[in-house]
């Protein structure tokens, strides 16, 4: 995962059980990497992108903190732009999906 | 590098590919089958799963046809390919289907009466069966809601075969046709990918493979085969032949059914380890309504999809659901093997009338589940709104647009369409690809079009048809 895409998926995850996180992030990572290529260009082009502006947004200091980046990525979720849309919605379902079934099954 | 020799080499082992495998060695052919995903023992993973996702689906099951908007699919990639990750619904092909694609695409011997014998023929092997007892609540709710709103419904039988208690085993292509064509001799090489198809003039002398080893270690294999049956599936088969420098109207054409999603709320619990099995047939087949994988982080990512706060009913995830809308689009899209790149890239365009259609599914697919007691509803649209009563059903119909709906698909298929019309098809009325002595393709990638259900049972009675044909010619 890029560093941005990192931050993206920290700031996401919901739960602050340290392990589940670590196990979060672990399968994004790999669906990341497993992505077809074409896509994963492009996602990794966006958080290249979108890395920067969010950067360039903190240091104006209209991005502060974690709460920040989530109404950020709340923002792009109804971005006109498809792309940016899709890869908020992207982030979001695999955080989403990883976090409750691994939840789920320490909880089992 | 390595060589091996066989008399049949079929690539891939999903639906079409362990068909093939079995026909051919039983006829007494050699048959080696590779596939490119790995052995993972059926009863070791929950159905639908995350470490399901993980071990069974192609790229974790994260891949989009891209377009305006973009559509989700998924894909096995594992020893019996997408038979071991899908619902196991079994649907043979409808036969003014049949009819219809005889006709438009002039492929021989394709009647309805000849895909019902080799249709019977398959389902001797499998078991194929309706649940025994009451339906689970997730599947009762489709068949109450139809029933009290007047509109057709059926139980979908699946191949599914169940013990004294009622427990069901999906009869995937590990548990069925692939041990029965290893007891006929054949051999399966997980873990090999096929880089490229060998050819000479206007014959395919065999593949150059990739082959992984479970403790480790990759290395190169060469396959030489007097014949070669491509069975990857609608994505992959176009892009193995466009790797290998055949393209004449490979990859184009490509269909699936868009799908819209709605997560619905009950005040009771529902089931969540499978699938429902009934189906509203209603608007069939243009549009198809049905049950989806309703794990928690299923429903999470359905409830999501709205785009509105979803807390308060993640907490009450037990009483959820995730339904579908599926349609036949006008639409289609393309494969494109991309030079040094291991995945084509997919694309699909829809049709200003495929969204019509997606908004009129939606909004029947809520009435019909305000009809069976839901009480809440979340639509894959993007700002919803949430549903609670009929009369705010009207407020999808502009909500379904290119910018909000959040579609997937799990049918892909027409990728290399069979038939005698040289216009419309790149292979022969039995598969053959146009211009090549002993290369067939034997996958849903022949289906001329999307069939509106689940295309599992077409592909396997089109598969044993054409083999027995490869036996029959050879």
């Amino acid at each position: 995962m890029l560093q941005f895409e990192r931050e993206v998926v920290g700031v996401l995850i919901e739960s602050p059980d340290q392990p589940l996180r670590s196990s979060v992030e672990a399968f994004v990572d790999g669906s990341l990497k497993d992505m077809p290529e074409p896509i994963r260009a492009g996602v990794v082009a966006e958080s290249i992108l979108l890395g920067g502006y969010a950067a360039a947004l903190r240091k104006l200091g209209r991005i502060r903190g974690d709460r920040g980046l989530v109404e950020r990525l709340d923002a792009w979720e109804t971005s006109p732009v498809g792309v940016v849309r899709q890869y908020v919605r992207m982030m979001r379902s695999l955080v989403l999906f990883a976090e409750n079934e691994l939840a789920s099954e320490g909880a089992a | 590098m390595a060589r091996l020799e066989t008399d049949v080499l079929v690539i891939g082992s999903g639906a079409g590919g362990a068909v093939t495998a079995a026909r051919l060695a039983r006829a007494g052919r050699r048959v080696t089958v590779v596939e490119e995903g790995p052995w993972v023992d059926a009863d070791a993973l929950e159905p639908f799963s995350l470490e399901e996702m993980v071990a069974k689906y192609r790229h974790h099951g994260l891949a989009a046809a891209l377009g305006n908007p973009a559509i989700a699919y998924a894909e096995g990639r594992c020893v019996g390919g997408s038979t071991e990750i899908n619902s196991g619904l079994y649907h043979r092909l409808p036969d003014y289907l049949a009819d219809e694609w005889e006709r438009v695409y002039q492929i021989d011997e394709f009647s309805p009466d000849v895909l019902a014998r080799y249709a019977e023929q398959v389902e001797s092997e499998l078991t194929v069966s309706t649940v025994p007892g009451a339906p689970p609540p997730s599947s009762a709710a489709l068949e109450r809601g139809a029933t009290k709103l007047g509109w057709r419904n059926v139980e979908f039988a699946r191949v599914f075969s169940y013990d004294a208690q009622g427990r069901g085993t999906k009869q995937t292509m590990s548990r069925t046709m692939l041990p029965k064509a290893v007891a006929a001799g054949a051999e399966i090489l997980p873990d090999c990918r096929v880089l490229k198809l060998i050819r000479s003039g206007d014959r395919v002398l065999g593949a150059e493979c990739r082959r992984e080893h479970p403790g480790g270690g990759v290395e190169r294999l060469t396959i030489t085969a007097d014949h070669v049956f491509v069975c990857g599936g609608a994505v992959q088969s176009p892009a193995l032949l466009q790797r290998s420098g055949i393209r004449s109207g490979i990859g184009a054409g490509l269909k699936l059914h868009p799908t819209i999603k709605i997560a619905a709320r009950f005040t009771h619990p529902v089931d969540h380890g499978d699938v429902p099995m009934h189906r509203v047939t209603e608007f069939s087949p243009n549009l198809t309504i049905g049950g989806s994988a309703s794990r928690k982080g299923h429903v999470a990512m359905a409830l999501a999809d709205a785009g509105v706060p979803f807390d308060d009913a993640l907490a009450d995830w037990d009483n959820i659901s995730v339904y579908y809308a599926a349609i036949r689009s006008e639409g289609s899209g393309r494969i494109i093997a991309v030079p040094g790149l291991r995945s084509p890239l997919v694309t699909y365009k829809l049709t200003d009338a495929d969204l019509s259609r997606l908004a009129r599914g939606l909004v029947h697919l809520g009435e019909l589940l305000l009809a069976a007691g839901a009480t809440e509803l979340y639509p894959s649209i993007l700002g919803g709104p949430v549903v609670r009563r009929v009369d705010e059903l009207g407020a999808w119909w502009d909500g379904v647009t290119r910018t909000g709906a959040n579609l997937m698909t799990v049918h892909l298929t027409s990728t290399i369409r069979m038939g005698e019309d040289r216009r419309r098809s790149a292979a022969d009325s039995y598969g053959r690809v146009r211009g090549y002595r002993n290369l067939h393709v034997n996958d849903g990638s022949l289906l001329p079009d999307a069939p509106g259900v689940n295309p599992q049972a077409a592909i396997m009675a089109i598969a044993a048809r054409n083999s027995d044909r490869f036996l029959a010619d050879a």
